[in-house]
């Protein structure tokens, strides 16, 4: 019975329950366990409705004591077919797909999409166009970094945390709602510009929202940063050094907390993000400590975008004057098109035939790179640890599942 | 000794935070009771609803929808459907699936004389599926019954003050049991 089944994966579980009856219990996924009785190990099924696995993720970890010995995330709970959907709809119907592939950081995606078809299109992007975009893309960027903030200090029990983060978060969905008119899954960009010109309200939030959340970033560091036990569940945690970053293609924040200056605005510039002054915080240390610091490090450098730009308002309009219309042709072609979200690099490649659809829309989601460091760093650590590990790569399921 | 006084200082940390959490647990309230009270008018005023036809410039009454299905072809979701009339190239059906529907804009953007628009709707309720099957030449004509001529020069706008007034009503009116089960509290 001890045969080891490492490698190979039955799709007909079932048959090995009557090759050893009574001894083997599970799925598809628990195959790639050894099966029989264990001395002391446990299987462990975490998720896919554990509320630390943000959404439905499952991970299978098998445990000794509490020491997780292996781990394994199991995908597709959440599958959408949102690389299938892009071919069978116009690309501009696809769009507001986009904001849905990953719901806390739309923008990002919604700019990844319309990049690369304009650069298939050969469209020009009007200056104010690029203004907005790269204002609603920081202030995106904040709100997916504050709802991360709340729900991984959730995750390591301090509950009112994210009650706190979800009033900056409302500030600005009243902000981005101005000009996207929605406040959870943007539909904001068009191909050659944006939806909707700001107003002057719009820029007098920001203005107000900037000084009131460095405030509030100060009241962070005190409630939670500083605090001895919440220190004490992430020093040291989970180190991820550059190395594993490199071979898994991690990206984001974990990359940079590993000390690699890895932005996609800095690598390959985009929009008129040349025109701000910020830098790129890399973390002092690669563990959940590190990751958490940088992450509140890049709010910081986002807010500092946000005061340069309300202060330097471009004219002009927001959107090219022959955009395309619902039943635009991308023209015969390919292009590749990569911004920074908020958990890492979102990258959108189109290949064209000319034909009403694209021939094949891939998207290339951060999560999924982030996650599949999981398995290698939480290998030995405490279960609690691993909940620590798998909050501090900033999950969003739809996103990785796509 | 360097133990101890680690210790002390992570003391310190807790009732820095627990200092933070006292001062927030008497600050007012920040969140909206909703039956009691709603949100301002002004933040809801770029909010996309479900759609709603916009009142024609020459007549008021009717919809300057011109049938050209351009808004059915665009719409990504399918789920718009209009009837030609008999008469002239106004709609005779004009029914729309919000449960389908996903606020994109295309439809609005596309179409030519502008006879769409989005609503502020913001607390829209439904019971089941049937009751999103929207009848927006009924909705249309439920408007054009409560106030005849236009208020001001967009429909949008002077939709967004009249509810207005009438939320400054609800507002008064706090806590009254008067609104029926799945209606917004705005209608007069």
């Amino acid at each position: 019975m001890a045969s080891s089944n490492f490698n190979f994966i039955n799709p007909f579980t079932f048959l090995n329950v009557q090759d050893s009856p009574g001894t083997y219990v599970g799925d598809f996924y628990t195959d790639n366990f050894e099966k029989g009785a264990r001395a002391g190990n446990v299987i462990l099924n975490l998720g896919p409705q554990h509320p630390s696995t943000h959404g439905v993720l499952r991970v299978l970890v098998e445990l000794f004591g509490e020491y997780v010995l292996r781990s394994e995330p199991v995908l597709g709970y959440l599958h959408r077919m949102q690389e299938k959907m892009g071919e069978v709809k116009t690309p501009y119907q696809y769009l507001p797909n986009m904001g849905r592939v990953d719901y806390l950081n739309p923008i990002a995606w919604n700019w990844a999409f319309a990049g690369a078809v304009e650069r298939l299109a050969g469209l020009e992007v009007p200056e104010k166009a690029e203004w907005l975009r790269v204002v609603s893309a920081e202030l995106n960027r904040i709100s997916s970094h504050l709802l991360w903030w709340g729900a991984f200090v959730m995750d390591l029990g301090g509950v009112t945390p994210i009650l706190y983060a979800f009033e900056e978060r409302e500030k600005i969905n009243d902000i981005l709602q101005i000009v996207t008119g929605s406040r959870l899954t943007y539909n904001y960009f068009r191909f050659g510009g944006v939806g909707q010109d700001a107003d002057g309200r719009f820029v007098d939030l920001i203005k107000d929202f900037v000084p009131y959340m460095r405030e509030r970033l100060k009241m962070y560091k005190a409630l939670v940063t500083e605090n001895i036990i919440f220190r004490r569940r992430l020093e040291g945690i989970g180190p991820m050094g550059e190395d594993i970053c490199r071979r898994y293609g991690a990206t984001g924040p974990i990359m940079r907390a590993a000390g690699v200056m890895c932005d996609t605005r800095r690598l390959y510039p985009y929009g008129i993000y040349d025109r701000f002054d910020y830098d790129i915080p890399t973390g002092p240390t690669d563990d959940c400590m590190g990751r958490y610091l940088v992450r509140l490090e890049e709010i910081k450098e986002s807010l500092r975008i946000l005061e340069q730009a309300v202060r330097d308002i471009p004219g002009g309009p927001h959107i090219v004057a022959k955009a395309p219309k619902p039943a635009y042709k991308l023209p015969a072609g390919e292009s590749y098109f990569t911004v920074e979200g908020a958990r890492g690099q979102v990258a959108c490649h189109i290949i064209s035939d000319g034909g009403k659809t694209p021939y094949r829309i891939k998207l290339r989601a951060p999560g999924f790179s982030n996650l599949s460091l999981f398995a290698e760093a939480a290998k030995g650590t405490l279960l609690a640890d691993a909940i620590a590990i798998l909050g501090s790569l900033d999950l969003v399921i739809p996103e990785v599942d796509r | 000794m360097r133990a101890i006084w680690d210790n002390i200082k992570g003391l310190y940390s807790l009732l820095v935070g627990m200092k933070i959490t006292i001062v927030f647990l008497f600050s007012p309230r920040k969140t909206v009771h909703y039956p009691r009270k709603v949100v301002e008018r002004e933040n809801v005023e770029n909010y996309r609803g479900p759609l709603e036809l916009t009142r024609g410039k020459k007549d008021p009454a009717k919809t300057p929808c011109i049938s050209c299905q351009l808004c059915v072809k665009a719409c990504p979701g399918n789920c718009i459907t209009v009837v030609k009339g008999k008469e002239g190239k106004a709609p005779s059906l004009w029914t729309y699936d919000f449960s389908y529907c996903c606020l994109c804009g295309a439809c609005v953007e596309t179409c030519p004389t502008g006879a769409l628009a989005f609503s502020h709707r913001v607390y829209m309720v439904a019971k089941s599926r049937e009751e999103l099957l929207l009848d927006l030449l009924a909705d249309l004509d439920d408007r054009v019954k409560k106030s005849p001529q236009l208020e001001a020069k967009t429909d949008a706008k002077s939709d967004a003050k009249s509810e207005a007034k009438t939320d400054s009503k609800a507002d008064a009116k706090a806590g009254a049991p008067a609104k029926k089960d799945g209606e917004e509290p705005s209608p007069a």
